[in-house]
């Protein structure tokens, strides 16, 4: 791999050796491609997201995401259908859905944030972290 | 505390694209791409001599060519760190 | 399955089965003329069916699936079935294609030449190519750029063009009223409707053409255009692809010697300003050519 810049004399005996900036300490020089499959997927279809997936059906959702047995004090109840893909969007905003209860909401937002690979929804929830 | 040590990943398993003063390289083995620019490839090229660690590159690098900054060492170990997070130096 | 239809589109060939007649007989109509696939062999396969079997007769809904299917796809309604049809297939292409570079893009032709539209999504890229392939340009597809690896080459891929909300009655104004699918509203996406490419783009699927020059459009802005350098061009065609990742090697090597093309980002007010920028910049770009 050759060097950025080319000495200015190029008539001349080259004394003068090319230049090589080292770059700020805290610069990134380095970027890594990230694949792009959930975003071109997710602008093909509507997705959605079961709240618990089918792996954990019947369970309830703690307020830090996580499945836990029907009537744990404090746990929400799965949802009877699943969330649309703009549903998802405005509980992981914060905001509170109508006929649900703050702490369900967070409880459901946290459920989708743990979501991961392999997941029912998950192809959902990184389609959504897309920028569009 | 001795500063690490690094060695690049073999030329082979790089593929090499020039983008405007840019670098793009495909490493075969992760099939990882990643965008690199100057002084990343430069440190690897460097690197290709033997392990080493900043100081030591930083030798290399002002024997090939003009090297303008101050922060000298600490510029490169923040460059290593970088490539190794990307897996394209790992540690002697 | 009950009903299917199989055709071909460009290289590729589907085969379309579905548990209801509807959405088969209006992807047939809306794909009139369209050759069948080589040989009678598909590629891919897309199967419409019931979320439950109850569901094929009651609330009829229906699930994509495939040889390659997307788990949390929500069902869709059998009205909009011949949107399902086609999602189907893009499905097919973005997940399962593996010979083809895939690229999000719009792409249009002039003397073996391919002009190549991308960028994110509601930037006008559809709507654009349908008109260009009124004005003399011919349409080699609306969502999907296929690059062959080996050689660079772009082919056709020229689905019906799929034009959502204002851009319907844009193409509604310059078009054959034949050439259009039912009008679907409701849909996730708003009011949507499927325009079959003209005669030209369906004879001439089979010609590939060279890349000549990449534009990233974006609506909503004052007329400007800019030269975009070949990392940054690299780094957006990533995210436009489907299957980069993929393709290995063999997609590293496609896309660097595609940044070679000339690129430029533009923005536009509206489409009449689109149209002028499009032909100001191909005639630039083959001005570069014709000196270098």
């Amino acid at each position: 791999m050759s060097a950025p810049e080319e000495p200015e004399a190029k008539g001349f005996v080259a004394s003068r050796r090319t230049v090589l900036a080292l770059g700020a300490v805290a610069a990134s020089t380095v970027v890594t491609v990230r694949p792009a499959l959930a975003q071109t997927a997710g602008s093909i279809m509507a997705c959605e997201i079961p709240v618990p997936g089918p792996h954990a059906a019947g369970s309830y959702i703690a307020s830090d995401g996580t499945t836990v047995p029907p009537g744990t004090p404090g746990a929400a109840p799965p949802l009877s259908r699943p969330l649309t893909g703009e549903e998802a969007k405005v509980l992981l905003r914060g905001s509170t859905p109508p006929g649900v209860s703050p702490q369900a909401a967070q409880a459901y937002a946290n459920y989708i944030r743990r979501l991961q690979a392999g997941m029912s929804g998950f192809t959902c929830y990184a389609s959504l972290q897309m920028p569009r | 505390m001795a500063a690490p040590r690094y060695i690049a990943e073999p030329a082979e398993t790089l593929a090499v694209a020039r983008l405007d003063g840019l670098c793009a390289l495909f490493h075969e083995p992760s099939g990882a791409t990643h965008i690199v620019a100057p002084p990343a490839p430069e440190i690897l090229d460097a690197l290709r001599e033997g392990a080493a660690d900043a100081a030591t590159l930083l030798e290399r690098l002002a024997a090939r060519f003009e090297v303008e900054d101050e922060a000298g060492a600490d510029a490169i170990a923040a460059r290593l760190a970088e490539l190794e997070a990307a897996g394209l130096v790992r540690r002697a | 399955m009950r009903h299917q239809v199989s055709l071909r589109i460009g290289p590729v060939g589907f085969r379309v089965g579905s548990a209801w007649r509807a959405p088969v007989a209006a992807l047939a109509a809306l794909y009139a003329g369209y050759p069948a696939p080589e040989d009678g062999i598909a590629d891919f396969t897309v199967r419409l069916e019931p979320t439950r079997p109850w569901r094929r007769w009651t609330r009829p809904s229906i699930a994509i699936r495939g040889d390659f299917e997307l788990p949390d796809a929500a069902p869709m309604a059998l009205a909009h079935g011949l949107l399902a049809a086609e999602m189907g297939m893009n499905l097919q292409m973005a997940l399962g294609q593996r010979f083809w570079l895939l690229l999000h893009a719009a792409t249009v032709e002039k003397d073996g030449r391919a002009l190549i539209l991308t960028g994110e999504s509601g930037a006008g890229k559809s709507t654009l190519a349908a008109l260009l392939g009124e004005r003399g340009w011919r349409l080699m597809g609306d969502e999907f750029a296929l690059l062959d690896p080996a050689s660079g080459r772009l082919h056709a891929f020229p689905r019906a063009i799929s034009l959502k909300n204002g851009a319907i009655d844009v193409m509604a104004a310059e078009v054959d009223a034949a050439r259009f699918g039912p009008l679907l509203e409701g849909t996730p996406k708003g009011a949507i409707r499927h325009l079959r490419p003209n005669a030209e783009a369906i004879r001439r699927m089979d010609e590939p053409a060279r890349p000549a020059l990449l534009l990233f459009p974006r609506f909503g802005q004052a007329a400007a255009a800019r030269a975009v350098g070949q990392a940054e061009t690299f780094m957006r065609l990533t995210q436009a692809s489907t299957n980069y990742v993929a393709l290995g090697r063999a997609g590293f090597d496609a896309l660097t010697r595609l940044v070679a093309t000339p690129a430029a980002a533009i923005d536009y007010p509206d489409t009449a300003t689109a149209l002028d920028l499009v032909e100001a910049l191909w005639t630039g770009a083959s001005e570069w050519r014709a000196a270098a």
